[in-house]
């Protein structure tokens, strides 16, 4: 099995896709020749040619309003976004037609518009955003995040195939940190279904993305200096959310952590939370805690940016304030 | 290069809408037969009684929401779309409920689409202006104005990438062009030569905010300048100098030479939308562009061209308005989707 960075594993997926069915095409700033920014439509050109590898001008709302219209001809356009941030400037097409298409004129709208999200590379305030809650907020699109080169090929494949517009944040601290086999075969990762990474009977850790591995780092703390079992769930898709994951975790544990590394304010732990008050008020042994980025913009500075994101250490410190409910 | 054809409208009309029209008036017939021409003045009148008829229905209380006529602009949609192919796409704005006419869609659909009853395309998701049809290649409108041009881009690129036959239409106001969205579908459809007319519907007035407030161009049509493409003003009054312009933009489309921005110099008789009293612009300004209705100086082509509209004209309005009543029975006696219906459609299969 060929060993594989996070970054060419959702290349790899794209690129499988392309092979497998003409429809998919690849629209967005320096993809041809440069190969994207982050090098994941690297080569696409000269194999797929310029038709399906589609350079465009600077005009993020044009690439997503462009792509509704292909999707409207029975094509699967896939947009990136150079850096995910840039997602606010194609914002009103995303919410306002986007999202509502098939709702308002039932023609359904098969596209992904994916790009690298997250901090902890000192980006600064324009490129380390987390603004997927944004989306998660409107009905008709799914929001997808994946942790793992496995599941970045499994997830962006699903993605593609998906009849729906996708949402597709890729991390970029863990483009190429995360590195591991992920097999040639055509799989997929299906959409919706969060994944139990740790099993534990004390308490629940729920995350995506970068924190996994954060959460998993503090369960090998805590279980190594507390003795805590702790369950981690990668949520992997946000939109929909796998509540019955979730919430099986907490008939068992009946203590439940949330970790996100989008601001505190409006984060998904704030839904969740909701969520378990709404349908399972009475498992709960504790309250339901969160280790989050704080509600500021992203700093640039790298010690103002590690204040700023959660940590192993900040994740150990809840959940041994949760242990002792 | 600004192209200019048709006639100048009134000195009168309008301060801000003054310019000089260098071509001579030159569109006897434009080409067509007077079974043809006949059609047109069908189409004209259809989108006027149809149109017309909406107003009262919203003024009765027959629907909600609201709605925003076009009366006073119908030149410029039969126009631009009359001879349009069924594999021809139409990403119309808010103002352009009657498009679907032209596009060949039953006066019974729309009606349906202002009751939001159960016969309605959408089954009353969206509003009485968003009218679309996935089998029409007619896209929804949207309120956020111009999106639509951003779509159509997308649709001709792909009809492009596909070898499909087929060219779009695109509609937008004289606001639209102040947008970003508006400028980046442009400048996108012109890098890759699209086959896409584009028309701006200039009724010099954005809402409440007059052309002068809304740009510093002389033309709307000069901005094509900057996207590579031809930019064409015309007299949005003269159904068959509409028609020729949008003919040559239909011929330079299918051939594969690009888009072709094509304003067009009209006004709407009444408000924004129906509350809207439009109290902004002068009784004389309105007087002025009401004298130029695009109806009867389709009448005066006619007879020029000696062809009695008058000999038709009664025939005709008695088979629209037949039509358009039976729709609104239809419309009345159709009740509303379940509410729970609310749920449906959200996401595709």
């Amino acid at each position: 099995m060929p060993v594989m960075t996070y970054v060419q594993a959702v290349g790899r997926g794209l690129w499988e896709e392309m092979e497998r069915d003409p429809a998919v095409l690849m629209i967005g700033e320096d993809i041809g020749v440069y190969g994207g920014a982050f090098k994941v439509t690297d080569g696409f050109l000269a194999h797929f040619g310029r038709e399906r590898v589609i350079d465009t001008p600077i005009s993020e709302s044009a690439i997503v309003g462009a792509a509704v219209g292909m999707s409207y001809l029975g094509l699967r356009p896939v947009c990136e976004l150079q850096f995910i941030d840039f997602i606010a400037c194609c914002f009103n097409q995303i919410t306002n037609f986007v999202a509502k298409s098939h709702y308002r004129w039932g023609a359904p709208v098969p596209m992904v518009i994916r790009g690298p999200a997250g901090g902890g590379v000192h980006g600064g305030p324009f490129h380390s955003q987390n603004p997927e809650m944004y989306f998660v907020h409107t009905p008709g699109l799914k929001v997808v995040c994946p942790s793992s080169a496995y599941d970045a090929k499994g997830l962006i494949k699903a993605a593609v195939r998906d009849n729906n517009p996708v949402l597709f944040f890729e991390h970029k601290f863990l483009y190429r940190r995360v590195k591991e086999e992920v097999p040639e075969d055509d799989y997929i990762v299906p959409l919706g279904q969060a994944a139990v990474r740790r099993e534990g009977r004390d308490l629940t850790l729920v995350t995506y993305a970068a924190m996994v591995q954060v959460c998993l780092d503090a369960a090998e703390q805590l279980e190594k200096e507390d003795g805590l079992a702790c369950e981690v769930i990668d949520l992997r898709t946000l939109l929909p959310l796998d509540k019955e994951t979730i919430l099986s975790s907490l008939r068992k544990t009946n203590k439940l952590l949330v970790v996100h590394e989008d601001t505190r304010t409006g984060g998904i732990a704030g839904e969740i939370a909701a969520m378990v008050m709404e349908e399972a008020f009475d498992q709960l042994d504790g309250p339901l805690m969160r280790v989050t980025s704080l509600d500021t913009p992203v700093p640039y500075s790298p010690p103002l940016e590690e204040y700023f994101l959660p940590n192993a250490a900040k994740v150990v410190k809840a959940a041994r304030d949760l242990a002792r409910y | 290069m600004t192209v200019q054809s048709g006639k100048k409208p009134s000195a009168t009309a309008t301060k801000t809408n003054r310019r000089k029209m260098t071509q001579p008036r030159n569109n006897k017939g434009a080409g067509l037969s007077q079974a043809q021409l006949l059609e047109m003045y069908h189409l004209l009148l259809k989108c006027r009684l149809v149109d017309e008829r909406a107003r009262v229905l919203f003024r009765q209380g027959k629907f909600k929401g609201n709605h925003y006529s076009a009366v006073g602009q119908e030149a410029v949609t039969v126009g631009t779309l009359y001879g349009c192919q069924p594999s021809d796409w139409v990403g119309p704005s808010h103002r352009d409920m009657v498009a679907a006419l032209v596009k060949g869609v039953p006066v019974k659909l729309i009606m349906a689409q202002l009751y939001a009853c159960v016969d309605s395309p959408d089954r009353g998701k969206s509003t009485p202006a968003h009218f679309g049809s996935p089998e029409h290649n007619i896209i929804t409108p949207a309120s956020t104005i111009a999106a639509q041009w951003q779509l159509v881009t997308g649709v001709a690129l792909g009809l492009k990438m596909q070898k499909r036959e087929g060219i779009c239409f695109a509609y937008a106001g004289d606001g639209a062009t102040s947008t970003g969205a508006w400028h980046e579908a442009v400048n996108f459809a012109g890098v890759h030569k699209l086959g896409i007319i584009y028309v701006i519907q200039n009724n010099l007035w954005a809402e409440s905010v007059p052309l002068r407030l809304q740009t510093a161009a002389k033309n709307l049509a000069d901005k094509a300048v900057g996207y590579g493409m031809p930019g064409v003003v015309v007299d949005g009054m003269d159904l068959l100098a509409v028609h020729k312009a949008a003919q040559e933009a239909v011929r330079r489309a299918r051939a594969g030479q690009g888009p072709t921005l094509i304003e067009c110099k009209t006004y709407r008789w009444y408000g924004h939308s129906e509350i809207d009293p439009a109290r902004y612009r002068s009784q004389e300004e309105v007087a002025a562009w009401k004298k130029r209705d695009p109806i009867p100086l389709f009448e005066k082509q006619l007879a020029e061209l000696g062809i009695s509209a008058g000999s038709v004209k009664k025939q005709f309005e008695d088979e629209i308005n037949r039509e358009i009543e039976e729709a609104v029975a239809a419309a009345e006696a159709s009740p509303y989707p379940d509410p729970a219906e609310a749920w449906d459609h959200i996401y595709a299969e």
